[in-house]
């Protein structure tokens, strides 16, 4: 062979040279091997971290819909109009040379360019290009054009110039017309569709279902330095913000090849986002509208909020909280006057009265009063005491609505007798109250939301010798808890489970507003939640009908001061609160209505709360008349319900039909 | 008997070598099209390339036409044209990114310190062909170094460092071979390798005050190559900073080369399916003409690496066999010193893609893009082929 030849070569120096120079090319192709063969990997590596770009691509939210499968938040495709950078390049080239030959320019340089100047004058040009397209292609749709700003561009030139550069969002159908017409011309414009949150019924449930925002991202961000990211949108408030990571999903990536300057030259797909999961509420849709309409009748303005409980189970039917504000708005850039008017101070429409407002319960306590004073065997209920249409105490008077005259339990009950109540609250003492309420958590966040979405309100401890304000415990103070003042703030939801409890026969619930999470392209319930029982009251059955009677007779008979929310075939059990509360300017009311129904056999808690109301049974006891009403109709199938959509668990509302 | 040896002697080429020759040229005309056209569609560096291909054989046809013994008498000549040729670079010649190498001849513009190669090599080998009793002599060893000198400033000059380089493993073969001892050698290599060492030293290690001063440009690169952190330790956190990405744009060139040739893996991405080249990261200056071998590596992968080694394997050892089969001296040591040249190129070209060896701009023959390479690596095939030609013609 020839290279062997040569080094057996019989001449010595032509031998050393053939052994030098393939000494020489042995050492060439061991180093070949070197960076081809055993560090191949390596520089692969390196040719993926500066040529490929990870693109997080954000996975359709989850819907979130009432038991009945109506949609409460769902996704809407968003029409977006893209500038692909990477498609103007050609243009950038040809306008900077067009610059660059001018003589007028070049004279104004002094004939020659620094390093500088080029890289200047190229990012003049891309941003002069680039704004006269958006200006161009706004201006057919809208009719004043929009000026790209010169920071806004630079910033996605320099940070994310694989991804396209976001022109205009949110197009109408008209002007997606529009920009089919005559938008398509210019190099690099595309036409593109987004999904995004849609709540269909607008402000509906708002503080249940919460909102949603554009995710901002840090720069910070480790990961930012290995990825571009498409803003994903992110839960903020109520169920939203809770289950943010199941309704997410799973994002999907995409590979963009990009060259030595950073412009995308090819797209690959390496995964598909997965869609995130459904969230089935205990909602229905229309006992929720229902208890928003209500709630809106003495006007849109009004401070207050409506609970509806299955008191089976605990299932939340409706929680309504008003003044309320419309999530789809927080998308994309709120106005200034829109937010002014979401953080009202007094109004505070972000508030989710029914969990997160905690009030005087007012006379509503007078159901655990009761049920206090006889569980502890002090009082007959049918024996009749003087009331003098006051309390003394001391030198202490305390006024009672309830006209001077005689009164057993059901007639103190129905007429809200505040004598009757305090004089059987003293003789039981201050402890059995205590111990009553806290069978029922009250002053406990019942767990309907998250813990964040709710607060505890303020009930005593049992034993507790003082007040929160650190001064001692007195019979006045238990005369105000015995009729639901002073020492106590309860969140409407507390008191709804309160009354499904006495409804129910004494079981506490937690109450439960997510079912179950659904994924819905595999058709399978991923997770149920099951309905749980935190305590039972353990009083005995005779005493619970007692105040059930009483509750009914507040209702049903005349003169009942929750006669307002007399329901024909319904028999409503309620009891009416006004609670006096001290606020800036002297006193204002938090008025009540705690109600269940039917009283044979009960399936609803009620519970209506205003703020600034005149009183439980003028204010609140005809909202709930409203939504009993709705009740009995979906009862009965006259209120439309689709029911070809899933529903998860067997429906209380459709259970009675079947 | 008579009839047929002259007819031998007259028609027998070095056939593998000319085969090894085309298959080289081949892959230059594909991957200069492949690194040119990504960018450009309407690059038609390829075809340039292929005009260059074909009057460089011209050339070397022109060459073996008279037996070099003929026109080896005026090496003289040709080594002083060279040298003036270089000396009008210096006062004429147009520079191009710091650089003056080229002299603009109308339409055409020639790398002198290409032909000075030639020259020296020339030069040297008849000037050594003396009768091996006279290379005894100090004195004509040190006028040999002189020969390799004068060009050896000129380029250095340009400035040219690799090219300038280059001169002295190509004469130190011919000496070698020519017989001058090697005492002298070994003094001439020990001195210049302690000189070099130390050199190395004040550039790498002393502090700014003194460092003999070099080109800026050869000073990053030599820092590049031995992996200095160019940041001054002292240094203020904008000062560290700014070198550091003085450091990342010096080392650019050579990062890049080796991730296109150590992507390319075992097989390759296929021809001009190089990312490397396409997107530019491979710069495009370059891509075709000194760093041609990272494009081929990218695409061909390390199966391609060597095949294009294999073939200039076999070009060189052909060139030792001619040198062996040599009729006289003067072709001995012509046919070595192309020898010596040509591995000089290929060791030092893809040794800089791989990092074996600093940058220098020294092409890779044949396959890099480029007129004046084409053409004097083709004379210089056309000098062994008349070597081997005449090699019986007595």
């Amino acid at each position: 062979m020839l290279v062997f030849d040569q080094l057996r070569k019989e001449d010595r120096k032509l031998r050393w040279i053939a052994v030098g120079v393939l000494f020489g090319l042995l050492i060439l192709l061991g180093g070949l091997w070197q960076v081809q063969v055993f560090a191949r990997k390596e520089y692969e590596q390196d040719l993926k971290v500066q040529a490929f770009r990870k693109v997080r691509v954000p996975s359709a939210r989850g819907k979130i819909l009432d038991r009945n499968g109506e949609l409460l938040a769902e996704n809407q495709p968003r029409f977006v109009v893209n500038l692909y950078l990477e498609d103007l390049r050609s243009i950038f080239r040809q306008q900077y040379n067009h610059t660059v030959t001018n003589a007028t320019f070049l004279a104004e340089k002094g004939g020659k360019l620094t390093r500088a100047d080029r890289s200047r004058l190229s990012a003049d040009v891309r941003y002069q290009v680039v704004s006269n397209i958006v200006w161009q292609v706004s201006s057919m749709i809208l009719p004043q054009p929009l000026v790209l700003q010169a920071r806004a561009f630079s910033r996605h030139y320099n940070e994310s110039l694989a991804l396209p550069l976001p022109v205009l969002a949110n197009l109408t159908p008209e002007q997606v017309a529009l920009f089919m017409e005559r938008g398509g011309e210019n190099p690099g414009v595309q036409l593109e569709v987004q999904p995004v949150r849609h709540y269909p019924n607008e402000s509906l449930a708002v503080h249940l279902l919460g909102y949603v925002q554009r995710e901002i991202i840090h720069e910070t961000d480790e990961e930012i330095a290995f990825e571009d990211k498409i803003p994903d949108l992110v839960g903020k408030a109520g169920l939203e913000a809770m289950f943010d990571a199941e309704l997410r999903g799973t994002p999907g990536y995409r590979s963009i090849l990009v060259n030595n300057l950073g412009y995308r030259h090819k797209e690959e797909i390496w995964s598909d986002p997965e869609p995130g999961l459904n969230l089935a509420l205990t909602l229905d849709i229309n006992v929720q509208k229902t208890a928003e309409a209500a709630l809106r009748s003495t006007g849109a303005n009004t401070r207050g909020a409506a609970v509806v409980l299955d008191v089976r189970n605990g299932d939340i039917l409706a929680m309504a909280s008003s003044p309320t504000f419309d999530p789809n708005q927080f998308l994309y850039g709120i106005s200034h006057e829109a937010w002014a008017e979401i953080n009202d101070p007094k109004l505070k429409p972000q508030l989710n009265r029914a969990t997160h407002g905690a009030y005087a319960p007012g006379s509503v306590f007078k159901i655990v009063t009761g049920l206090a004073f006889l569980e502890a065997d002090l009082v007959d209920p049918m024996q009749e005491i003087f009331a003098p249409g006051y309390y003394q105490l001391g030198r202490r008077r305390i006024d009672d609505l309830a006209p001077p005259g005689n009164y057993n339990f059901k007639n103190a009950f129905k007429k809200s007798s505040n004598f009757y109540f305090i004089e059987y609250g003293l003789r039981a003492g201050p402890q059995k109250i205590i111990e009553m309420g806290n069978r029922f958590h009250l002053g406990e966040k019942t767990g309907a939301l998250s813990p964040r979405q709710e607060q505890a309100g303020y009930f005593p401890a049992v034993g507790q010798k003082y007040k929160k304000d650190g001064s001692r415990w007195l019979d006045g103070d238990t005369a105000n808890l015995c009729i639901g003042q002073g020492e106590l703030t309860l969140t409407p939801i507390q008191v709804a489970v309160m009354t499904a409890a006495i409804a129910n026969g004494g079981k506490v619930f937690k109450p439960r507003l997510v079912t179950a999470l659904l994924d819905e392209g595999q058709q399978t319930t991923v997770k149920k939640f099951p309905s749980e029982v935190v305590n039972d009251l353990q009083v005995s059955k005779a005493n619970l009908d007692i105040v059930r009677a009483a509750m009914l007779a507040d209702v049903e008979e005349k003169g009942g001061t929750g006669e307002k929310a007399y329901v024909p075939g319904m028999n409503v059990c309620g009891k009416t609160g006004t609670a006096q509360v001290r606020v800036a300017k002297g006193m204002d009311h938090i008025t009540w209505f705690a109600s269940f129904a039917p009283f044979e056999a009960p399936r609803y808690a009620v519970v209506v709360m205003i703020e600034s109301g005149s009183s439980g049974g003028g204010t609140c006891a005809p909202m709930a008349r409203e939504i009993y009403k709705t009740l009995q109709k979906i009862e009965s199938g006259t209120a439309p319900l689709k029911r070809d959509q899933i529903a998860v668990l067997p429906s209380p509302l459709q259970r009675r039909e079947n | 008997m008579f009839n047929t040896s002259i007819k031998e002697h007259h028609s027998r080429v070095e056939w593998q070598m000319i085969a090894a020759l085309l298959l080289l040229m081949l892959i230059g005309v594909a991957f200069i099209y492949s690194a040119s056209s990504a960018n450009d569609a309407k690059s038609h560096l390829h075809i340039r390339q292929l005009i260059f291909y074909i009057v460089g054989i011209g050339a070397a046809v022109g060459v073996c036409l008279v037996p070099y013994h003929s026109w080896s008498r005026f090496a003289t000549v040709i080594y002083w044209l060279c040298i003036v040729a270089l000396i009008m670079v210096f006062l004429f010649g147009v520079e191009r990114l710091g650089a003056k190498r080229w002299i603009k001849l109308g339409f055409f513009q020639f790398q002198p310190s290409e032909f000075a190669k030639l020259g020296v090599l020339c030069m040297l080998a008849n000037y050594l062909s003396r009768p091996v009793d006279e290379l005894r002599n100090p004195a004509i060893f040190m006028k040999s170094l002189a020969l390799i000198a004068l060009p050896f400033v000129l380029i250095l000059k340009e400035p040219d460092l690799g090219s300038a380089l280059v001169l002295f493993p190509v004469g130190l073969v011919i000496m070698f071979v020519a017989g001058v001892p090697l005492r002298y050698l070994w003094k001439f290599v020990g001195g210049v390798g302690i000189l070099v060492v130390l050199l190395l030293v004040d550039i790498l290690f002393a502090p700014p005050k003194w460092q003999i001063k070099l080109e800026e440009y050869q000073r990053y690169r030599l820092l590049v190559y031995f992996g200095k952190d160019f940041a001054p330790k002292d240094g203020t956190p904008e000062a560290r900073e700014r070198a550091r990405k003085l450091q990342r744009d010096k080392s650019y060139n050579v990062q890049q080369a080796l991730i296109s040739v150590g992507s390319g893996g075992l097989t390759g991405k296929g021809w001009r399916q190089g990312t490397q080249n396409s997107l530019g990261y491979l710069p495009r200056a370059v891509a075709h003409n000194d760093f041609i071998f990272s494009v081929i590596a990218e695409e061909k992968g390390f199966m391609g690496s060597v095949i294009v080694v294999i073939l200039y394997t076999v070009v060189l050892f052909t060139g030792i066999k001619i040198a062996g089969h040599a009729r006289d001296r003067l072709g001995r040591l012509l046919a070595v010193g192309v020898v010596a040249l040509l591995f000089s190129h290929v060791f030092i070209n893809i040794g800089m893609n791989i990092r074996l060896m600093p940058v220098t701009g020294i092409p890779l023959p044949l396959l890099s893009y480029g007129g004046s390479s084409v053409l004097c690596s083709l004379i210089a095939i056309g000098i062994l082929q008349n070597v081997y030609i005449y090699r019986r013609s007595y």
